[in-house]
């Protein structure tokens, strides 16, 4: 065993809390503050995971949220950052896509014929025989990596905040502290964001110096009020300074999206250290600098026994510091002289051997690289800037940043702690001007109680930029390695498929999928650019950078839904419909009574008494101002300027193109007021459609426009004894036929409740009273009638019986016996439409319409033998081509006649009546029918209706 | 034309690929003969070491071509392989201002399907999924389709009354498609919660064995490499900066009525008798360079990935009433894409309530996958016309054509676009498959009836 526990060490460790967990079903030891992956390696198991392609055992890289080799599967939750999460009692950890075990893994045999499996050998075989492809297919896709979904697990509680700071400081590092420090001490309002388990940045595994600092700088922080997010990550900076956050350790849930619209965002990642390419760097031992301290000095843990350093910078001169100190034997070459790290050998277990470039052969089983680098820019990118590379200090910078976007540490430049916190002070107090003067003018902008105004601190100097340290560009040594750990991609990879024409960085990404893991190339990028610049003989600048994308950390579903409770409307009598038997029916986000156990009976007793159903989905907008008028005769086909108060017109509205969109009754209770009906599924559509022709057509219009949908309980009366029935519950309005007759409203008390609006119309072909209730009142008007109409033989009917009268009556719906390309004149409205009017919405093309003969009508139809009911949508069809003629759009079997009824869409050849049709069944069966000679199937004078 | 130049632009290992050389008039043209693919071929190369050859070679930009077609996705680029192929006409330059496949052929979810709701729409793309299914093997280079079969889950009476109707023309068109129920469902794609409690309950859903999806990438350069192999001439950072067009009745002699003569590139000027519009994305701009206004709205359309867990998904999962669509890729990662946005903008930046959304109706589908995490986002540009069909063939611009208006199911008709239109600039007669996308329909009163299908239908 090379890995070891130092005793008493370990910075982040609480040993008077050691506990247990299951590691692939065998216990491991750790303490408080462990990762999963420090436990492991305290406890001996260093290979954590095997590769993608040729399952080769795979050990520590980086030894933090990014580590490509420490990908867990945490009992249902996949794809776990080993190396970043907090190892916890009894936790069940297993190795992800192996098999049969992590040690004993099939699939390593690959790495046998890894020579055939270049990148992208998949789309140069298993072309033939075609009838094979299915099961090569199969065989590919066992090798996806990554853990498994438990598709049985209960989805984990989110919840989502908002925010409104007026700096958002990304990073805890000292940059991002004293950035926030500084913001906060000029008055600003500051969220303070880290993606680690606590504030310090890269202190944390520093000296025990480095660590003071840091203690100390986050007590001030706190001590300052600014508000700290720890194991959160910054996931994107979006259009409008919109700033996503996952916090995946939150109080009461699983994990949290806080939504924060910054006023000014401070961006301080930090740096990520880069991998080295060379023929072995992913052997089990073989870590980069910041490993070797994270592990040391925050868990106590001592990565091996005889270590080389390859060294390009003060970092891997402190792991060779840190490495000594926990008596480790080291050799340091210094990458200054000129010697590079050639290849490392090593077993299946670990790494053996560093090779150098002068031929020295160096035993080792740990090997440490420290060569540079990485800026991760991509909330910068986001902002729209593109990085710019950077030759001297060999990583690339932000260039071009909009001003409520800065920078601090790493990302802005180099140089000690101190000098790092001057720069970070200055640019958290600049960033503090510009939120407060944002805040200023958000305050100005909006009336408030207060008038107080924010106060912006005065103008300072701006922080002096940080300067950039020269470092060599230290890629790749002379052997090819693995560059993306990921995805099993090599060097050589990416330099074969540059031969083969993938010369662009986004070619090259897609052909070898480098840089398309989990880390989304925040270790592997600058590397795949710098083997293609090579080989292409051209530099990393001018090649240029993929574009970094959000989220900035994979991010769950679970936390980006949030509490997902998606609201269910429901009128005020659900309780009593569910009371009473009701079948539910989902209609968009409206449930509803389908029926109380028998449609065709309910349907029956409206024809026959009295019935009452309960239509308070239908859509209602209240319509005020001197030009509703102007506005029904622009959004509908048929005339309104004339409508008087007290009367109620049926309207068709078309979109532009002259297709039929909703339709609907509205009713003028008053000089400048009115009250329009729409269809049930498209009440918000026609709101919008409303709005948008007042707010970008029609400003100078006067029309206030309120969705009262839910604000009225609607219920329809409908039948012979309706009359009866509303007469013994209103006492201020005559209800004879002469006193409220057919296609009139009228506003009184219905069962003592005032307010209320009565409509005499009939979608179901029967006398009948839509009445609009004060929703709160609904229950109490919806109980009277039933207990008033007892004596009338009044029974509740759903939206199924509803359907079968319509039907009865000829009634189309619109989206259901019209689609997205029915014209006015195809559903039998060409009356309606008043072309010479002077303008409405879809004039021209209702003008077209209106002159041709060729377009398909909406006609009733009835099968010839009666007893059958073609299904909805079953197509009509010439006998013998089977080509399509028509569709059977509405069909039901109707109580009132004994027989099947059916609404269809005809071509205007066949749309006669008395044409005879052949209707197809689902099945293929053909059914003989004939065009109706009128639109209704029931009382065609309309004197039901109208009685 | 340049022979030394073209040699020069061939690195000295591929020289031994070069074999024979094609004559047409006085150059004649250096033709490679491709290498052909096949695992006999990667163990060879395995063994010996030897690099594959350039899928297509690098050329300098010669002054004219018989065709110009701009945009190289794979629209593009089938368009050119079909010209060389079925006609003979390989004297074609793609000209594209990125990388090849970097507009909507690389943005795409790669679902492909038939089942749409007119006769001509279904033909059409019945056409395309055809083509898809012989292309490893006519193009020598494996897309991966698989056809894994695609489902468009009803919420509601309503919406399973469409896909009855969706499925009685598609069988009336000889396309397999058919209604099933909620069982059906749990039965084909288990991880679906089809409880009738859930806000939007799945009461049924459209089955269509045939969709499936595809390697889109694949799919572009298998297209690029036998379009060169053919002899097209394939120019990436080329960007169009004009096309030249001459008698024609607007300003500089563009538009109507007028002649293409060519097209003015970031790398010099192209005579061209024939200019082809495949730039989706950029369509309607590529069109105003020659004087055609198209109805077209320019609307971004985001997708993001998750990352890769073990296969779960055997079937592409479609709802239309929640605007999503999924599907698990064969490396694992679930794949997700939803409508086209609110706002028209040419913006490819991606938004915060996207991903929301997304998340919000995927997990009322699929409550375990609650846990995984999205890896990435990202946005492509749709062309859209009213009536969400596309715009094929002649302009009122003798010589230009248009291969545009694919809003959200381009790629889907990437092959049969192709053929259609090499075949409409061969024969100058427009093929009876694309005869219904004419321009000329917005002008006539003659719009296909795809909304219903097409919206949001993946």
């Amino acid at each position: 065993m090379t890995t070891r526990r130092l005793p008493g060490a370990g910075a982040e460790l609480n040993r008077d809390e050691p506990f247990t967990f299951c590691w692939n079903g065998a216990p491991v030891a750790g303490f408080s503050g462990d990762t999963v992956v420090s436990a492991l390696l305290a406890g001996g198991h260093d290979v954590i995971s095997r590769s993608m392609k040729y399952h080769r055992p795979r050990g520590v890289l980086t030894a933090d949220y990014w580590d490509p080799n420490c990908m867990v599967q945490v009992g249902s939750e996949p794809n776990v950052r080993g190396a970043h999460r907090l190892a916890a009692p009894a936790m069940d950890v297993r190795a992800q896509n192996v098999w049969p075990s992590l040690r004993h893994d099939v699939k390593a045999a690959n790495a046998l014929v890894g020579r055939f499996l270049t990148a992208g050998f998949y789309y140069k075989t298993f072309m033939q025989p075609r009838a094979l492809w299915p099961a090569y297919e199969h065989v590919l896709a066992t090798f996806a990596p990554g853990g498994s979904v438990d598709l049985d697990a209960e989805p984990p509680r989110c919840d989502i905040r908002f925010a409104h700071p007026d700096v958002l400081v990304a990073g805890g590092g000292p940059a991002g502290m004293a950035a926030a420090l500084a913001a906060s001490r000029a008055g600003a309002d500051v969220l303070l964001v880290d993606h680690g388990h606590r504030l310090g940045g890269h202190l944390r595994w520093g000296s025990g110096d480095d660590r003071a600092r840091a203690a100390q700088l986050a007590a001030a922080v706190r001590a300052a009020g600014v508000e700290v997010l720890t194991d959160a990550t910054v996931l994107g900076r979006y259009d409008g300074s919109w700033v996503g956050i996952n916090q995946r350790t939150a109080s009461g849930v699983w994990e949290r999206l806080v939504k924060a619209r910054a006023k000014c965002l401070v961006v301080a990642p930090g740096l990520i250290e880069r991998p080295y390419v060379f023929a072995g760097n992913d052997h089990v031992g073989v870590m980069l600098s910041g490993a070797v301290r994270r592990l040391l000095n925050m868990y106590g843990v001592v990565p091996g026994e005889r270590a080389v350093v390859f060294s390009a910078n003060p970092d891997g001169a402190a792991a060779a510091r840190d490495l000594r100190s926990a008596g480790v034997e080291v050799t340091v070459v210094d990458a200054s002289t000129g010697v590079r790290l050639e290849r490392v050998e090593g077993s299946r277990r670990r790494a053996q051997a560093a090779v150098l470039s002068d031929g020295r052969r160096l035993d080792a089983d740990l090997i440490v690289t420290a060569i540079g680098w990485t800026a991760p820019t991509t909330l910068t990118n986001m902002a729209g800037d593109r990085p710019v590379y950077d030759e001297v200090s060999a990583r690339f910078f932000p260039d071009r940043l909009p001003p409520d976007v800065l920078v601090a540490g790493g990302l802005a430049g180099d140089g000690s702690v101190d000098e790092l916190v001057a720069h970070a002070h200055a640019t958290g107090a600049m960033a503090a001007r510009r939120g407060l003067t944002v805040r200023a003018q958000l305050r100005r902008a909006t009336p408030r109680a207060d008038p107080t105004v924010t106060s912006v601190p005065p103008d300072a100097d701006e922080p002096v930029p940080l300067g950039r340290d020269p470092h060599p560009a230290l890629f790749m040594a002379g052997s090819h390695g693995i560059v993306d750990y990921s995805e099993d991609v090599s060097s050589k990879d990416i330099v074969d498929a540059a031969a083969e024409g993938f010369d662009s960085v986004e070619l090259v990404k897609r052909f070898t999928t480098s840089t398309m893991g989990p880390s989304q190339g925040k270790l592997e990028t600058v590397n795949t650019v710098a083997v293609l610049a090579q080989e292409l003989g051209t530099t990393i600048g001018r090649l240029g950078t993929t574009v970094w994308r959000p989220p900035y950390a994979p991010v769950s579903l679970g936390a980006l839904a949030g509490r997902n409770d998606i609201p269910r409307r429901v009128s005020a009598l659900q309780d009593w419909h569910d009371k009473h038997g009701a079948v539910p029916l989902h209609a968009g986000n409206w449930l509803r009574p389908d029926h109380y156990g028998d449609p065709a009976a309910e349907a029956a007793n409206v024809r026959n008494a009295v019935g009452v159903i309960d239509v308070t989905p239908l859509g209602k907008l209240d319509l005020c101002g001197p030009d509703v008028a102007d506005l029904l005769e622009l959004v509908y086909v048929n005339r309104w300027r004339k409508l008087a108060v007290g009367a109620v017109r049926y309207g068709v509205m078309c979109t532009e193109d002259g297709i039929v969109m909703d339709d609907g009754v509205t009713a003028r209770l008053a000089d400048q007021r009115y009250l329009m009906t729409t269809t049930s599924s498209g009440a918000a559509a026609v709101w919008e459609w409303l709005e948008r022709w007042l707010q970008q057509e029609r400003p100078q219009w006067d029309v206030r426009v309120t969705p009262v949908t839910p604000a009225y309980t609607s219920i329809n009366v409908a039948g012979p004894r309706s009359r009866e029935l509303v007469a013994g519950l209103v006492d201020d309005i005559d209800v004879s036929p002469d006193g409220f007759p057919y296609m009139q409203v009228r506003t009184g008390t219905v069962a003592g409740v005032g307010d209320c609006v009565l409509l005499r119309i009939g979608f179901t072909g029967e006398l009948s009273y839509e009445l609009h209730v004060p929703a709160g009142f609904g229950l109490h008007v919806w109980e009277a009638l039933l207990a008033t109409g007892a004596a009338l033989g009044i029974r509740p009917f759903g939206v199924e019986a509803q359907r079968i009268l319509r039907l009865e009556k000829g009634h189309f719906i619109v989206g259901q016996d019209t689609d997205g390309l029915t014209r006015a004149a195809s559903a039998g409205l060409g009356g309606l439409v008043k072309l010479d009017k002077a303008d409405m919405v879809g004039r021209p093309e209702l003008g077209w319409a209106a002159a041709r003969t060729d377009l398909p009508m909406l006609v009733s139809i009835l099968t010839d033998d009666p007893s059958v009911v073609p299904v909805e949508a079953a197509q009509i069809v010439e006998p013998g081509t089977n080509a399509i003629r028509g569709r059977i759009t509405s069909s039901r079997m109707s109580p009132t006649l004994g027989r099947s009824v059916c609404l269809g869409q005809v071509d205007a050849a066949l749309a006669h009546p008395g044409c005879a049709l052949t209707i197809r069944l689902p099945g293929g069966a053909q059914v003989g029918a004939r065009v109706h000679d009128q639109p209704a199937f029931v009382d065609p004078e309309g004197v039901r209706l109208r009685g | 034309m340049r022979r030394a130049g073209y040699r020069r632009a061939v690195p000295a290992r591929e020289r031994d690929e070069i074999v024979h050389r094609r004559g047409r008039g006085e150059g004649g043209l250096l033709i490679r003969r491709p290498a052909r693919y096949s695992a006999l071929g990667l163990l060879a190369r395995g063994l010996t070491g030897r690099p594959w050859p350039r899928l297509w070679a690098q050329h300098e930009l010669r002054r004219s071509y018989d065709v110009v077609i701009v945009g190289g996705g794979v629209h593009g680029l089938a368009c050119a392989y079909y010209l060389a192929k079925e006609h003979g006409i390989t004297n074609v330059a793609v000209v594209d201002k990125g990388w090849l496949g970097g507009g909507g052929s690389g943005r795409n979810t790669a679902i492909l399907r038939s089942n749409y709701l007119t006769p001509e729409g279904i033909r059409f793309y019945d056409r395309s999924l055809q083509l898809y299914r012989a292309m490893s093997g006519e193009l020598n280079f494996n897309v991966m389709f698989s056809q894994r079969g695609h489902l468009t889950l009803a919420h509601s009476d309503a919406a399973l009354r469409t896909m009855r109707w969706r499925a009685e023309v598609n069988v009336l068109q000889g396309v397999s498609s058919c209604v099933v129920d909620a069982d059906q469902v749990k039965a084909l794609v288990p991880s679906l919660d089809v409880s009738p409690h859930t806000a939007h309950p799945i009461v049924g859903a459209l089955y269509h064995p045939p969709g499936g999806t595809i390697r889109h990438d694949a799919v572009v350069w298998g297209y690029g490499r036998a379009a060169a192999a053919l002899g097209v001439e394939l120019h990436q950072q080329t960007e169009v900066g004009d096309i030249v067009v001459e008698g024609g009745d607007g300003p500089g002699g563009k538009g109507p009525g007028g002649r293409v003569t060519g097209v003015r590139t970031s790398r010099g000027d192209i005579s061209a008798p024939v200019v082809v519009n495949c730039a989706a994305g950029w369509a309607s701009t590529v069109a105003e360079l020659a004087g055609v206004t198209l109805p077209i709205t320019t609307t971004p359309l985001q997708a993001a990935v998750t990352e890769p867990v073990k296969v779960f998904l055997p079937a592409v999962v479609v709802s239309g009433s929640l605007h999503v669509y999924v599907s698990q890729t064969d490396r694992g990662e679930l794949v997700f894409g939803a409508a086209v946005d609110p706002v028209a903008t040419y913006s490819t930046r991606g938004s915060l309530e996207f991903v929301e959304g997304l998340a919000s109706n995927i997990v009322q589908l699929m409550p375990g996958v609650a846990r995984l995490r999205l890896l990435r986002q990202w946005a492509g540009l749709c062309d859209m016309t009213p009536d969400y069909s596309p715009v094929m063939g002649v302009t009122s611009v003798d010589g230009f054509f248009v291969d545009v208006g694919w809003g959200t199911y381009g790629f889907k008709a990437g092959p049969v676009s192709g053929e259609q239109m090499a075949a409409c600039i061969a024969t100058g007669r427009t093929p009876a498959l694309i005869a219904p996308f004419d321009l000329a329909r917005f002008t006539e009163d003659r719009l296909v009836g795809e909304k219903g299908a097409a919206a949001v239908g993946h």
